[in-house]
């Protein structure tokens, strides 16, 4: 792998983002704006599905904010027509992806340095303390896979004229079972659903999700941006 | 053995849905030839030259940058191919210096070759300034000194004078007459790059016109 060509385009995608704060403030607002919306619609407190209805509310949030975050992934490349720059470039195209795809999980992980913290704070403050390393890890794997599927799908829809209705047509459906994988894997951390072995079973089901997007994407990148 | 053309298209074709953009186009260009290609707008120049410069890919015949097929070997004629655009190709939100850093680490070049590259197009005192304060000009400026700071042996550049006022025109000129490279450039203004060429190959249609 080119490490320096992949420090580079990591390295261009932070400076974008931190001089024009266009993903991860709008994300972060989204939803914590989820958020509030949640609890007011709850009527406040706790829901009544338990924890396992209040982790699958913070991921349903947190892949609605993906979502919105993967809107602008290459919208730079887009507006101003770089995409002919960067692939008249002799680097490989897996590469383009994958230095996007960290990009994008930074992002995520940025918000959710907020967004985790808030949702505890709105809907479980009055529980158990989560076991934190394994809810790192399960966030952790998570955002890969969202990253992972969300900058394929993202290069996919960018090429197409109604990319704002392909993004989620294309994504939502494959970001089902990864919902499902988080979902559990954070209810796990939330005594008393902890268990040793569960956790390593959940922890695997969204590292074996990552690590078929993150193929995928490595080896169908080159066809979704050349046509 | 002789050495391969700078660049060949045997039949080459490209179409766009139904539309052929090239309808079967031939061309050898032996290296160190400056080339113009002209036509009308819609003749097929743009398509040609993102042909060659490996951004799209040809629908049928064959195309060869100094002999390595396309797009079969495109990763081996990339590094020898410097391209403009008709957009700059660059970040507005990114400094002068910093797109090229990126172009010089895409393309493998030392960084100490940036300052010279600004330099040579006139823009060594704006490097640290945001692209997004450029006017058209010096962002065409910028963009063919990303074009070469990896010193091409092809030069690909789409309609290059547009938007420069005399002093970019006068510096482009002079990276052009800069000797052991092929050039081809696209040009509504053939007149303007007379001394330069050395031919000149009319497209009609998506073919090159007799």
């Amino acid at each position: 792998m080119n490490r320096r060509a992949f420090t580079a385009l990591v390295r261009k995608d932070l400076l974008l983002e931190l001089r024009g704060s266009e993903v991860v403030l709008g994300m972060l607002t989204f939803v914590v704006a989820a958020f509030v919306l949640f609890r007011f619609g709850l009527g406040g407190g706790r829901p009544a599905g338990g924890t396992r209805a209040a982790t699958g509310m913070l991921w349903v949030a947190i892949v609605f904010t993906a979502m919105l975050g993967l809107s602008r992934t290459f919208a730079h490349e887009r507006e101003h027509g770089i995409w002919d720059g960067l692939l008249a470039a002799p680097v490989d195209r897996a590469l383009l992806w994958l230095a996007r795809a960290c990009s994008t999980c930074l992002f995520l992980m940025a918000v959710q340095v907020v967004a985790l913290p808030a949702f505890w704070l709105f809907f479980l403050q009055s529980g158990p303390a989560p076991d934190y390393v394994v809810l790192v890890a399960a966030v952790a794997l998570a955002d890969i896979g969202i990253a992972a599927l969300g900058t394929l799908v993202a290069g996919l829809a960018s090429a197409g004229r109604a990319r704002e209705v392909l993004l989620p047509v294309l994504f939502l459906p494959f970001a089902i079972p990864l919902v499902l994988g988080a979902v559990s894997a954070t209810t796990g951390t939330i005594p008393p659903q902890t268990s040793g072995l569960h956790t390593v079973e959940r922890l695997g089901y969204l590292a074996l999700y990552d690590t078929v997007f993150v193929l995928f994407g490595w080896g169908l990148f080159e066809f979704v941006v050349e046509d | 053995m002789p050495s391969p053309d700078a660049v060949a298209c045997n039949g080459l074709v490209r179409r766009f849905g139904e539309r052929a953009a090239l309808d079967g186009v031939d061309l050898h260009l032996a290296g160190g030839e400056f080339v113009l290609v002209t036509g009308p707008n819609g003749a097929g120049k743009t398509t040609l030259l993102r042909v060659l410069a490996t951004v799209i890919r040809p629908t049928a015949g064959g195309v060869a940058v100094a002999g390595h097929e396309l797009p079969r070997a495109a990763t081996k004629a990339r590094p020898l191919i410097g391209y403009v655009g008709h957009a700059s190709l660059t970040y507005p939100g990114l400094t002068a210096r910093e797109n090229l850093e990126l172009y010089a680490a895409l393309y493998g070049v030392p960084g100490e070759r940036i300052d010279s590259a600004l330099e040579r197009v006139g823009l060594d005192d704006r490097g640290r300034d945001s692209v997004a304060e450029f006017s058209r000009g010096m962002a065409q400026r910028l963009a063919v000194a990303r074009a070469v700071l990896h010193e091409p042996s092809l030069l690909l550049l789409d309609e290059p004078t547009a938007g420069l006022d005399s002093d970019g025109r006068e510096v482009l000129r002079e990276v052009l007459a800069e000797p052991g490279r092929t050039v081809i450039v696209s040009t509504h203004e053939p007149p303007w790059f007379e001394g330069l060429a050395t031919a000149e190959v009319r497209l009609a249609a998506g073919r090159v016109a007799a």
